[in-house]
């Protein structure tokens, strides 16, 4: 409930506003579109000036950076909207049905195998859902919790085996096809993307999450279940890091309990890049998908260029902080 | 109501600590006191365990050693995290073991463990990362592999191949900041330097040990600085020697045709090495490295008179020879 | 749990100790402690025994915990604690004199904690993201400043005897861990700017009615919180005669829990450090205990990881709360164990 109060605490933009309403109308506009501006600046950029990055081969490096990381953003976008800050199990998570998928296989087949890992999604979703939505604990706490039980037991399970697939298997065939320039796994980004879109834009579930997030209170009020749209937000989370387990296990043809270290802060920092709100009222999985998309291409033109870790890390962080700082911005015009 | 809910905490809270209960009595018997069974009592410090594929392999050797031998051993994971594993040090040395297996998270920052443990009389080996030169006198002696030299040997077996007209070849390296990434491409590149000054590196990327990083930053190498231009490559290990080839294999490279040199001669390079389509490959032994861990502790313990080092072999591991070598991890 | 304790002997009403104990925000973590020290007692004395070592654990996390509280108590979060410790760790390598080194290193926090407050307070970004743009990029730059390999610190000797114990057992970290809770509670409970705090985070539009300076307690805070993520990388340097440029990774989320376990409200307004401190020791002995017993790392995380999610999902009105709707559904008795 301070949620709200906090961003209605009045800025010094707020305060002396009132000037130059179409222009800052204008301004707003343009910043609250900020990132779209700048991926599509990013991609002519790199076009034109990166050797190599409008290559065929490129665009399947660039889908393959984005198509796990992606899935698991837009998954945690229910989560972010619903104005939990962070899903940090995701990284358990991802692992958990990877190294199903790929231990499991031989023995159940690969639908026995996905069942499996979906009973897990199912059961991750369910109690961090739970805990957060009807328990009322912190989120970021939960959810550190859970990944601490859930990658304890991975490793306890399965040491540090690598399990890798049959070369010519289902999965390593799947990991390989393409279509045109585009590898399969950038369908399914966007086949998720697309069932996401529509789940938070066009359902009454999706209204209610976004309700929820910008003002838990007045939701709680108006009789909606709150507890359960958290659940159901957890849910969705939980099914989009199963099926990025999925996908990274694929493009590999391997799956280990460490294979998603990072991916937790990295998906969240796609989810924020695209300017979704952490309270709720803005907010799609298309600003997810962009945010996607600028923080792959960008990692792909760091390593093309040549840049070393420390300078690719160094930039990601100053890009972050700029577009963040650009979109608050944009949000005080907005209140003008 | 608040007592119910103190309860209620305390039967869930109860509940937790009950099992580590559990597994604390189960630790403390493994780790028994000195002389009830005669062994010795060793802390094994180590960076990673049952979480990396070389650690497990690593763990299961050292603890049938130490099983053979009757070594009472108790073993920690930092994580490669440099300050928990200063703070395990201290616990061990509180502990007063027999002896105490270092592995360095981080070899620059292991100094004050090693003083704190020879202040309390307690011998000091390293494993698998030898100590740096200035602290070598603080420990008895080190086992495990040469990472400088896994490192030369890796830039001989591509200066050899490249032969003397040299070649540009490209690095595929391990996590940021690991300290035997760090190690190994040290060994690689001084090598290089010395002995095949025709041999230039023109790209370098953190693989991160992944196979999926290997894969996209292999490609992305050979995307920028061109197929035609790259003439080998050196990944730090086998399992991202297999993402560099199949980076070629997705974009039509026959991968017979830039060698791929890898360290491990793991499950995952061994068949890679088998159908020729990694170059070679240099054969760490994890049960090597954990079982001598043991037995040169027990060693030093008995005050016998160590040599500075027992280096792991490393053997060259081609087409021809992979048979002879069973993948170990 | 001394603040009970007290009022109990001080004025022996049940309904004093009764308000006072619903007024606070530690009970959580008392609980919890109490039972980390019975089973510890009963399994491990050697924790007590080698209290030095106990203390210095949870110092290491609990240093920054106390910063991390400050920004917590005003609704904010950050995020870049871990980077900053890492960070000024190699700046206080990178610097041959090792007294020159601390200062820029310590200043080096201050900056951090200014650029983190200018990006939430004056130009509007919400504290979580900015901290999280500056999480990567500070650590972006430590790898950037240590060419992404340990630094090892050139005056060595300085540094060891920085390590050694001081006071009995105690090591300078633990007793700057103390002095520095002590100098915080008091800034905390007594000083009226410190107090303010807990306006600014309980409703900050009443905070900037009332007259508080807002913004100032604001900077204030995440530049206390850098400088003590900058005195924890300092000392994490000179005990280990090195930086290394992925320290402090695991620093943040344990950091975190300790001030959530503590019960500090994350929406701010409501906890204290004594909470803190309370969390810090209770998660951090629990891991020394463990350590002492030879569990297996993954066995730890898990218990860990139980022992997390349990104290934070019995907070008793959400469990009561609960415990009714499921009473409504199912219509027969059930009990608040549910």
């Amino acid at each position: 409930m301070t949620h709200t109060e906090i961003i209605k605490t009045p800025t010094p933009a707020s305060i002396a506003g009132g000037s130059g309403n179409s222009a800052s109308k204008t301004v707003a506009w343009v910043a609250s579109r900020g990132i779209f501006i700048f991926t599509a600046v990013l991609l002519v950029f790199s076009a034109i000036f990166v050797n190599g990055f409008a290559s065929s081969v490129n665009i399947i490096d660039v889908f393959h950076r984005a198509s796990a990381i992606g899935i698991v953003a837009i998954g945690m976008t229910f989560v972010v909207i619903s104005a939990n800050y962070i899903d940090l199990s995701v990284v358990a998570q991802i692992a958990t049905s990877g190294v199903i998928l790929m231990a499991l296989s031989p023995t159940y087949g690969v639908l026995g195998a996905m069942a499996i890992a979906l009973f897990f999604a199912l059961l991750y979703g369910l109690v961090n859902g739970i805990s957060v939505g009807f328990l009322k604990a912190n989120a970021v706490v939960v959810t550190l919790g859970t990944t601490g039980i859930g990658a304890g037991i991975l490793s306890l399970v399965t040491g540090g085996t690598i399990y890798y697939g049959p070369t010519g298997g289902p999965i390593d065939a799947f990991g390989d096809a393409r279509v045109g320039p585009f590898p399969l796994s950038a369908f399914v980004l966007i086949i998720v993307a697309i069932v996401a879109s529509i789940v938070l834009s066009r359902t009454k579930f999706g209204f209610m999450i976004r309700s929820y997030g910008s003002n838990k209170q007045a939701t709680r009020l108006a009789g909606v279940n709150s507890g359960g749209v958290v659940v159901g937000a957890f849910v969705l989370t939980a099914l989009a890091a199963m099926i990025a387990g999925f996908v990274l296990a694929a493009y590999s043809n391997t799956a280990v309990s460490t294979m998603s270290e990072g991916y937790d802060f990295r998906a969240l920092a796609a989810v924020i890049i695209g300017g979704n709100s952490l309270f709720g009222g803005r907010g799609s999985i298309f600003r997810t998908f962009i945010g996607v998309i600028f923080i792959s291409v960008l990692s792909n033109i760091l390593v093309l260029s040549g840049f070393s870790f420390a300078w690719q890390q160094l930039v990601t962080g100053a890009v972050i902080v700029f577009a963040v700082a650009l979109d608050a911005l944009a949000r005080k015009a907005e209140k003008r | 109501m608040r007592n119910s809910r103190v309860a209620l905490v305390s039967v869930l809270a109860v509940a937790g600590l009950a099992l580590s209960g559990c597994s604390a009595s189960n630790g403390s018997d493994a780790g028994g006191d000195a002389g009830t069974d005669g062994g010795y009592n060793v802390y094994a410090l180590l960076p990673q365990g049952n979480d990396q594929p070389y650690g497990t392999n690593y763990l299961k050797a050292m603890n049938a050693a130490a099983a053979d031998m009757g070594v009472n051993l108790t073993i920690t994971n930092a994580e490669y995290d440099s300050a928990k594993q200063a703070n395990e040090c201290s616990v061990a040395i509180a502990s007063k073991p027999d002896g105490i297996i270092l592995w360095p998270a981080a070899v620059d920052t292991i100094r004050p463990c090693l003083e704190a443990a020879k202040a309390a009389g307690i011998p000091v080996n390293a494993s698998n990362s030898d100590v740096l030169p200035e602290d070598k006198s603080l420990v008895g002696t080190y086992t495990g592999p040469s990472n400088d030299g896994v490192g030369r040997a890796a830039a001989k077996l591509i200066g050899d191949v490249l032969g003397d007209g040299g070649g540009n070849i490209i690095i595929v390296q391990g996590l940021s900041g690991n300290s035997t990434a760090i190690d190994r491409e040290a060994g690689f590149r001084d090598e290089l330097a010395a002995s095949y000054p025709n041999v230039t590196v023109i790209g370098q990327q953190p693989g991160d040990w992944a196979k999926d990083v290997a894969l996209t930053v292999t490609s992305e190498m050979l995307t920028s600085l061109g197929e035609e231009n790259i003439d080998a490559i050196y990944a730090v290990d086998d399992t991202m020697a297999a993402g560099a080839i199949e980076a070629m294999e997705n974009r039509g490279i026959d991968p017979t045709t830039i060698p791929v040199v890898g360290t491990g001669n793991t499950e995952l390079g061994q068949p890679n090495v088998l159908s020729g389509k990694q170059y070679a490959t240099l054969f760490q032994s994890p049960v090597w490295d954990g079982e001598n861990a043991v037995t040169y502790i027990v060693d030093a313990i008995d005050g016998k008179t160590l040599e500075p080092n027992y280096f792991m072999p490393i053997p060259e591991i081609t087409k021809d020879n992979a048979a002879e070598y069973p993948a170990e991890w | 749990m001394s603040t009970i304790k007290l009022q109990e002997t001080q004025t022996g009403t049940w309904n004093r100790v009764k308000s006072t104990v619903a007024r606070r925000t530690e009970g959580r973590a008392v609980v919890l402690l109490i039972l980390v020290i019975v089973v510890i007692a009963m399994q491990q004395p050697i924790v007590f025994n080698a209290y030095g070592v106990s203390l210095a654990r949870v110092a290491l996390v609990g240093l920054v915990a106390l910063g991390l509280t400050l920004v917590v108590l005003q609704g904010e979060l950050d995020l870049s604690v871990g980077s900053t410790l890492a960070l000024t760790g190699v700046v206080v390598a990178t610097i041959p004199d090792l007294g020159l080194g601390i200062i820029v290193g310590l200043i080096t926090g201050l900056v951090i904690g200014a650029l983190n407050a200018f990006l939430i307070v004056i130009v509007g970004v919400n504290s979580f993201i900015a901290t999280l743009g500056t999480l990567f990029a500070l650590r972006g730059l430590a790898f950037v400043l240590s060419d992404g390999r340990p630094v090892r610190v050139t005056d060595i000797d300085s540094a060891l005897t920085f390590g050694r114990e001081l006071l009995g057992p105690l090591t300078p970290r633990v007793l700057i861990f103390i002095l520095l809770f002590i100098a915080l509670q008091f800034f905390t409970s007594r000083m009226r700017a410190g107090r303010e705090f807990y306006a600014v985070g309980g409703n900050r539009q009443a905070a900037i009615d009332a007259g508080i300076p807002v913004k100032l307690r604001l900077f204030t805070a995440f530049m206390l919180c850098g400088f003590v993520a900058a005195l924890a990388g300092v000392i994490n340097t000179l005990e280990l005669t090195a930086a290394d440029p992925t320290a402090g990774s695991s620093v943040l989320l344990a950091s975190f829990a300790a001030v959530i376990i503590g019960g500090n409200l994350l929406n701010g307004g409501r906890g204290s450090l004594v909470g803190t401190m309370i969390g810090a020791f209770a998660l951090g002995l629990m891991q020394v205990g463990l350590t002492f017993a030879g569990t297996p790392r993954e066995v730890q995380d898990v218990l860990i990881g139980i022992i997390l999610l349990v104290a934070i999902t019995t907070e008793p009105n959400n469990l009561r709360a609960l415990s009714g709707r499921v009473q409504r559904l199912t219509r027969g008795k059930a009990n608040a164990s549910a």
